[in-house]
């Protein structure tokens, strides 16, 4: 018996798997999308969720970068 | 910072030799009538192969392959068994058994015939430099070289999007351009694509040669003869610069393509009708491909400093243009840009397909003659930013798969993971989990070797 299920293998750093098993926790995309929790740096999810999640992603690394030289711009 | 992104076309330009790889062998023999394109080809083999040529060049009968063989010494292995694979794939020597049976190389009569003349002279001229009577509207190399530059740089104003550039292309090499997915067209407007964009990024010469490429790939629609038009690619690229060349005797075809090198820079004749043209630098170093560099004669303007402001001294619309692809343009002057190289701007040519690696390199080989004196030229500060912009983006990495879970027997996971690791399917496995997976297209493959072996059992 084996068990077969189709989806994303996501590849990514351990703070950043952090991260989104907190989102997947949180069901703060509406709702869970990680299948199985492979190891420190791969994860499983769900197919359909994935353009969300992208957006999501690339939102958290926004908030992280600081705006350079503001003072040039003035 | 999805699959898709990832697997953006790099732009792939391939040299001289991987291009005439892809030609029917029926196509490469009749090239190979003319001693130019021979002499091309000998060039741009592998060092080794030009020595087998030339070894072989008057050797009539086929020569055992063992021979051949102890010609390198022990250790070169590795460039006998390319350069082997080079000679066979360009057509330039085929198997041919010696007398005995024991396999051998032969060279081809038709490339051996019309090298013999590259070496040894005689046959008929084939720069079409014979006798014209003197021009009296002479070019000087000087003003070839604007020339042929003027012209470029109109294709890359038009890749930019500058209005005035529309007119002064034909539809031929708009279509061209289209063609070669530089750029798409919708309802008439033409949008640059992220391939235009690693275009404008390449040095010259190398835009040229993808340039020229697409071109010969639209060849056949234009209902012109490939090996007539690779025939002249290669003559003209044995001219000297600054020398006249007669167009009397071109056919058809070859008139026809003669006209959009003139109109791409790459020939320059006075007019339409006129019997003279004289190849430009971009037509002559044509047949290096782009694999050799070419020493370009650029002189740099860009000055970067660690605040991440870019200094421009150019008057041209086109290299504002450029910046503007990676940089945010904070004023313009006459002679002067000043720039500002920000996250949002770098990640903005990212997204469009742009490298890091690129945007680097387009930086330093434009340097101003100051940045050269420092070492690094550019600012370490900058082009680490610039590359960890370009990792952010790469922090995920998304790959659609089907996973395999719970099996019974560690003995079944074992086997399936074998199978699917022969089939170079296998993108993730767990021994200790007993967990797998594999990618989309493995998948089918996987199920049935599965369900076989169940069967079986």
């Amino acid at each position: 018996m084996v068990n077969v299920n189709k989806g994303v293998l996501v590849e990514c750093d351990p703070a950043m798997k952090v991260f989104l098993l907190n989102l997947d926790e949180t069901e703060a995309l509406g709702c869970r999308f990680v299948l199985q929790n492979l190891d420190d740096t791969h994860l499983f999810i769900t197919t359909e969720i994935l353009s969300v999640l992208q957006d999501r992603v690339d939102d958290l690394m926004d908030k992280l970068s600081f705006p350079q030289q503001t003072e040039d711009r003035n | 910072m999805n699959g898709a992104s990832h697997a953006l076309k790099r732009l792939n330009c391939k040299d001289l030799i991987s291009y005439l790889k892809t030609l029917p062998p029926f196509i490469l023999e009749e090239l190979y009538n003319n001693p130019a394109t021979c002499l091309a080809v000998f060039r741009n083999l592998p060092e080794v192969a030009r020595h087998y040529v030339m070894r072989l060049l008057f050797v009539e009968s086929p020569v055992s392959q063992d021979v051949i063989k102890h010609w390198v010494v022990k250790g070169e292995v590795e460039k006998h068994e390319k350069s082997i694979e080079a000679l066979k794939e360009l057509q330039v020597w085929d198997h041919s058994p010696i007398p005995g049976g024991l396999p051998g190389w032969k060279l081809k009569p038709t490339f051996r015939q019309n090298f013999k003349v590259v070496m040894l002279g005689g046959g008929t001229s084939w720069t079409r430099g014979s006798a014209l009577e003197p021009d009296k509207y002479t070019k000087d190399v000087d003003s070839l070289e604007k020339y042929a530059i003027d012209r470029w740089e109109c294709v890359l104003n038009f890749l930019v999007g500058s209005p005035s550039s529309r007119e002064m292309l034909t539809a031929d090499i708009i279509n061209l351009i289209e063609y070669s997915g530089l750029m798409t067209n919708s309802e008439n407007n033409h949008y640059i694509t992220p391939a235009g964009f690693q275009f404008l990024l390449m040095d010259t010469a190398s835009q040229v040669w993808y340039l020229i490429l697409q071109y010969l790939d639209t060849v056949e629609d234009r209902r012109m003869n490939l090996v007539e038009t690779l025939t002249f690619l290669f003559e003209i690229s044995f001219a000297s610069l600054g020398k006249e060349y007669s167009a009397e005797k071109l056919t058809d075809g070859q008139s026809r393509f003669l006209q959009h090198l003139r109109e791409l820079g790459l020939i320059h004749q006075r007019k339409r009708k006129s019997g003279r043209f004289y190849p430009t630098r971009l037509a002559i170093d044509l047949a290096n491909g782009c694999s050799n560099t070419i020493s370009e004669t650029v002189n740099g303007f860009i000055v970067v400093e660690t605040n991440y402001k870019i200094y421009a001294y150019t008057n041209s619309p086109l290299h504002t243009a450029l910046l503007a692809l990676f940089s945010d343009i904070l004023c313009r002057f006459p002679g002067f840009v000043v720039s500002n190289l920000t996250r949002e701007s770098v990640r903005n040519a990212l997204a469009h397909g742009i490298t890091a690696y690129q945007i680097i390199n387009y930086l330093k080989s434009y340097a101003h003659p100051q940045m050269l004196k420092n070492k690094p030229i550019l600012p370490p500060t900058i082009t680490d930013q610039i590359r960890i912009w370009e990792l952010e983006r790469d922090r995920i990495s998304y790959n659609e798969g089907v996973l395999y879970n719970q099996f019974l027997s560690q003995n079944d996971f074992e086997i399936l993971k074998e199978h699917a690791r022969e089939r170079g399917v296998l993108i993730w496995s767990n021994t200790a989990k007993r967990m797998m997976v594999v990618s989309l297209e493995g998948h089918d493959d996987v199920r049935r070797f599965w369900k076989k072996r169940k069967q079986d059992s």
